[in-house]
């Protein structure tokens, strides 16, 4: 009988001491995906948001090869939506995962205010991976102290795309002029094609691609800027002209742009019934293979001739936990990706269009296309990146609901911008 | 309770077998405390936890700033918390009503044996076995402008009421809602054939009998014998339709500008995407404050009527 219940009573605590081991581990665990555990030292993990087929395969690859510090690497792919909401947690744990890919932008600065971001400057200093990278790209992965905080590897550009056949079929030329642009419209749909394409049903965000380049044309680079750091209001008579001339676009959009997101927009487009996309470069992805030689850009035209010449290049790329408990392994990772070589590597391999960062990439491989890219951003007097890269993710929900509610009416633009601006206070503000 | 109603009889020579028995052993307090514990744990510390976090401004990183009643304040002023309010209270309503009367009426159409009944229950219980996810994105294709349902509109001469479905503000709710009974319907369905198997044939014949039209029968005499049934279809309908968050973020999103957003979706949003977790806390606490002030006004309306 007491034996029984010694051993029912040993039998208990060996469940509970069982139980508590995975509960412990999951609390260690859980903000550090995969790098909880003792080996964490030896291991860097990368935690990628990447998702993509290509470009991911692209990365594993580039990971699976590297062999410097003589540490592992785990590889960890996470759907971007959660990585988004638990970046915080990520940053914060006490395992931190070692290396992050992220987009430079209000967010990493953010993460870099509050300590949370490794401090790399020694990367862009002498002979570190970074240092030869241009001034742009320098003051955009430095946080507001000072410190570079971010290690950008690839960026794109965006344009207006279109298939070089269909124009010729259709005989007719990129335009140069925001007057040609309306015209080239104008044309296109009187013979029954729709002049623009976009895909802003589960992708809002894209109706801000229209929104950025026509206040960048009409009002520059330094106003949207003012504009997306709460310093203007959606209410300026300036705000109310980008939506006038927004307004005129809205006919020329294929009326089922509501319905898909930015991959479906590419069908009509793919089938000849749509001419136009202004779009990122990773839309050459989304065409069918043998279509995608065929595609080329122009840039959206000038309207107002007094402000400087402005594009949108989002640029994405890593930064590192400052509470990874291996930095140096960490810096020579980012180092690694950084390299021209696997630069160029990532950018061949991922299929996508997408700019190498490093100045040695050599580019002469890339298609004409990306080269064309490299140009555009090289002679261009501004770079932003995109609505919410250059405010937060928080205040292009105001923009998704009240561009996508203007386009579905755009009589009253007033009151659309009166919304507006009280969902960006309430951001603002809190 | 046999067992136990019985042993002092058999065994009434040894008192103090008795008082061991009626003393708690510790197996069973270490089978009751550890999942309390657990649960503790892992359910209401992350739910209190929710609470306090809604009194304050938080993102995650750092400390969190104690605001007081602001986010409470910010969430009435809030026309896309409004908005999310009122389409709850159409989800309910819709997804309840719709879900109960269509589970109901198949039950009764099914319950009776007949050729092919058992594979019309499997096709209307099959939906069920799909994640309300996927339901979502096989829904979305269905919407899709040319999609089957378009197509099919146009094929019966109703090519007029082709349209945008989720794009389109006034029609977007409704066409997410129908997705959502489309599967919640054979649930109930199941629920309610098992309440009909368990009811008594005889009253029915009886009744028959008496001259009661085939409503009169069910109305009277089938329904009140469904009672404990329609308190589980209650309860899970309410929890369901205030839950509901799946189905609503694969199809739109809470799209097209918010028309379609949920208490849930919009917590979320303001949780998950925009790590706003103090703001994205109240509105748990609003869901959390509804539900159960549902379950508890019908539980305790229903404890009444059966002491009458």
């Amino acid at each position: 009988m007491t034996a029984m219940e010694l051993s029912r009573r040993r039998f208990l605590l060996g469940a509970a001491s069982l139980g508590s081991v995975p509960l412990l581990a999951s609390c260690v665990g859980s903000g550090g995906g995969e790098a909880g555990g003792g080996q964490a030292s030896a291991t860097i993990t990368l935690q990628s948001s990447i998702q993509d087929t290509a470009p991911k395969a692209a990365l594993e690859e580039i990971v699976a090869a590297y062999q410097g510090a003589g540490a592992p690497v785990t590889l960890n792919a996470v759907a971007t939506e959660q990585f988004r909401a638990q970046l915080s947690t990520y940053l914060s744990s006490a395992t931190p995962p070692d290396v992050l890919t992220w987009y430079a932008g209000s967010v990493a600065n953010s993460y870099a205010a509050e300590g949370l971001l490794m401090d790399l400057s020694d990367l862009w200093t002498g002979d570190g991976a970074c240092a030869r990278f241009s001034d742009a790209l320098r003051s955009l992965s430095t946080s507001a102290g000072g410190q570079a905080i971010f290690v950008p590897t690839s960026y794109y550009w965006w344009s207006v795309f279109y298939k070089k056949s269909a124009f010729a079929s259709w005989g007719v030329e990129p335009p140069t002029t925001w007057d040609g642009f309306i015209a080239l419209c104008d044309q296109l749909k009187a013979r029954g094609i729709h002049p623009l394409t976009n895909g802003i049903g589960s992708t809002a965000w894209m109706a801000s691609g229209w929104f950025d380049y026509l206040n960048l044309r009409i009002n520059g680079a330094d106003y949207h800027r003012a504009l997306l750091a709460g310093q203007r209001s959606f209410t300026d008579p300036e705000v109310v002209a980008v939506l006038e001339e927004y307004r005129r676009l809205i006919p020329y959009f294929h009326p089922n742009q509501t319905s898909w997101d930015s991959q479906q927009a590419v069908t009509p487009m793919v089938n000849n019934e749509a001419a136009m996309y202004l779009v990122g470069a990773f839309v050459t992805q989304y065409f069918p293979e043998d279509q995608r030689d065929d595609l080329d850009f122009f840039s959206v035209p000038p309207i107002n001739p007094s402000v400087p010449s402005a594009e949108e290049a989002p640029t994405d790329g890593y930064f590192a936990a400052a509470r990874s408990d291996n930095p140096e392994g960490a810096k020579a990772l980012l180092s690694y990706l950084a390299s021209p070589e696997k630069q160029q590597e990532y950018i061949t391999k991922s299929g996508s269009s997408n700019l190498p960062t490093s100045p040695d990439v050599d580019t002469s491989g890339f298609s004409p296309l990306v080269q064309k890219g490299i140009q555009l951003l090289n002679n261009t007097e501004e770079i932003t990146q995109f609505f919410n890269r250059d405010s937060s993710d928080a205040l292009q929900t105001t923009a998704d609901a009240a561009l996508t509610r203007f386009i579905a009416d755009p009589t009253d633009i007033p009151a659309h911008l009166r919304d507006w601006q009280a969902a960006a206070q309430q951001v603002f503000s809190s | 309770m046999t067992a136990v109603q019985d042993a002092p009889v058999q065994k009434a020579g040894a008192p103090p077998r008795q008082g061991r028995r009626r003393r708690v052993p510790p197996l069973v307090w270490a089978f009751l405390l550890l999942p309390l514990a657990v649960e503790l744990f892992w359910v209401f510390w992350p739910a209190m936890n929710s609470f306090s976090l809604s009194f304050t401004s938080w993102n995650g990183v750092g400390a969190a700033r104690p605001v007081g009643f602001e986010n409470y304040e910010r969430l009435f002023a809030d026309p896309v918390f409004i908005t999310a309010l009122h389409n709850n209270v159409i989800w309910a309503i819709g997804f309840g009503g719709l879900s109960v009367i269509g589970g109901l009426a198949l039950a009764v159409a099914l319950n009776r044996p007949g050729r092919g009944v058992g594979i019309y229950r499997s096709a209307i219980y099959l939906p069920m076995v799909i994640s309300l996810a996927v339901t979502g994105l096989f829904w979305r294709v269905m919407y899709q402008p040319g999609g089957p349902i378009d197509v099919g509109l146009g094929a019966v001469g109703l090519g007029s009421l082709q349209q945008q479905w989720l794009a389109n503000p006034d029609t977007a709710l409704y066409a997410v809602l129908i997705a959502a009974v489309w599967r919640q319907v054979g649930y109930i369905m199941v629920l309610y054939l098992a309440g009909l198997k368990g009811c008594d044939p005889s009253l029915e014949e009886a009744a028959a009998v008496d001259g009661a039209n085939a409503w009169q029968r069910f109305w009277k005499v089938v329904m009140p014998q469904l009672r404990g049934v329609n308190t589980v279809v209650f309860a899970v309908t309410v929890i369901d339709s205030l839950r509901t968050f799946d189905i609503v973020w694969a199809m739109t999103r809470g799209g097209p500008y918010n028309t379609t957003q949920l208490l849930s979706t919009y917590m979320y949003q303001q949780g998950f995407t925009l790590v706003n977790l103090g703001y994205g806390s109240a509105i748990a606490v609003v869901i959390f404050v509804l539900a159960i002030a549902f379950i508890i006004t019908y539980l305790v309306r229903q404890a009444r009527t059966e002491e009458v």
